[in-house]
């Protein structure tokens, strides 16, 4: 069974990566974007979300990723995400996230793809 | 505390092809979980892909937490049924709640949701866009929602 939500965060040149285990339910959405905040308002623009170990999700907890996505788009800032379960890339294909942040096989993909747009 | 009630039946044993698994979920934390190791196990043991089982995933999730958000009574629960056969999977998710009128749902739009308040209300099309056939059945004595879904 999907085991209880963590997360883990790291700072690489400015850009924030955090990584999730488990159910991204509402608590867990919830704990990315508070963590998500902590940063942002120390001036971090460029976030990565790797949910290589959350094969579990659902919308409620996905629509506090649209909060991140809304604030990085108001200050010209870019999400994407990484390692995703093909159902769950479906899932926020569905609901028009790529619209407004990328997506990368894994999170060295998405550094790469952060410095080549810098 | 209350404790989710499982039935499992091999349908057809002899090949197995069909199974079903019924379940009655209390509201509790994450309690969607256990209806979903339920599902994978069944989907795993007829040989259906990991692609489809995850797309069955969500499809299941948000069936059932939006039933258990909308359960009445005071002891509010679910009950899930599902029954894989031939390769397709058929989902019923019961409430008893008061119902609602399907005609008032507003189909979410991401440009619409950024710079409101609510974020929320994905469920009913993340259901539809990952199955075959969605159905509601809803009146003030509860709301029953049957999902087909071609697994292979």
């Amino acid at each position: 069974m999907e085991q209880p939500f963590t997360l883990t965060t790291e700072v690489r040149d400015a850009r924030l990566i955090i990584s999730t285990s488990g159910y991204v339910n509402n608590v867990g959405g919830e704990a990315i974007a508070n963590e998500f905040q902590k940063h942002y308002v120390s001036g971090v623009r460029e976030v990565i979300i790797n949910l290589a170990h959350s094969k579990v999700v659902n919308s409620v907890g996905m629509s506090f990723l649209i909060e991140i996505i809304e604030r990085l788009s108001e200050s010209g800032g870019r999400l994407i995400f990484t390692n995703l379960d093909p159902a769950v890339e479906k899932m926020l294909a569905i609901m028009g996230l790529f619209g407004y942040a990328g997506k990368e096989k894994t999170v060295e993909d998405a550094l790469s793809a952060l410095s080549t747009q810098s | 505390m209350k404790e989710p009630v499982v039935n499992t039946t091999v349908v057809d044993s002899a090949t197995d092809t069909a199974v079903s698994l019924t379940i009655t979920l209390p509201r509790i934390p994450d309690i969607e979980l256990v209806a979903l190791e339920g599902l994978e196990r069944l989907a795993r043991h007829l040989g259906i892909g990991e692609e489809k089982i995850g797309e069955a995933r969500i499809v299941v999730t948000e069936a059932i937490i939006n039933a258990l958000e909308h359960a009445g009574g005071a002891h509010p629960s679910v009950r899930v049924e599902f029954t894989i056969s031939s390769g397709t999977l058929v989902v019923f998710v019961r409430d008893r709640g008061k119902g609602f009128n399907p005609a008032t749902l507003e189909d979410p739009v991401i440009q619409k949701k950024l710079g409101t308040q609510s974020k929320r209300g994905w469920g009913m099309k993340l259901m539809k866009s990952l199955s075959d056939d969605f159905r509601i059945q809803t009146g003030k004595s509860g709301t029953t929602i049957t999902i087909t879904k071609r697994m292979r």
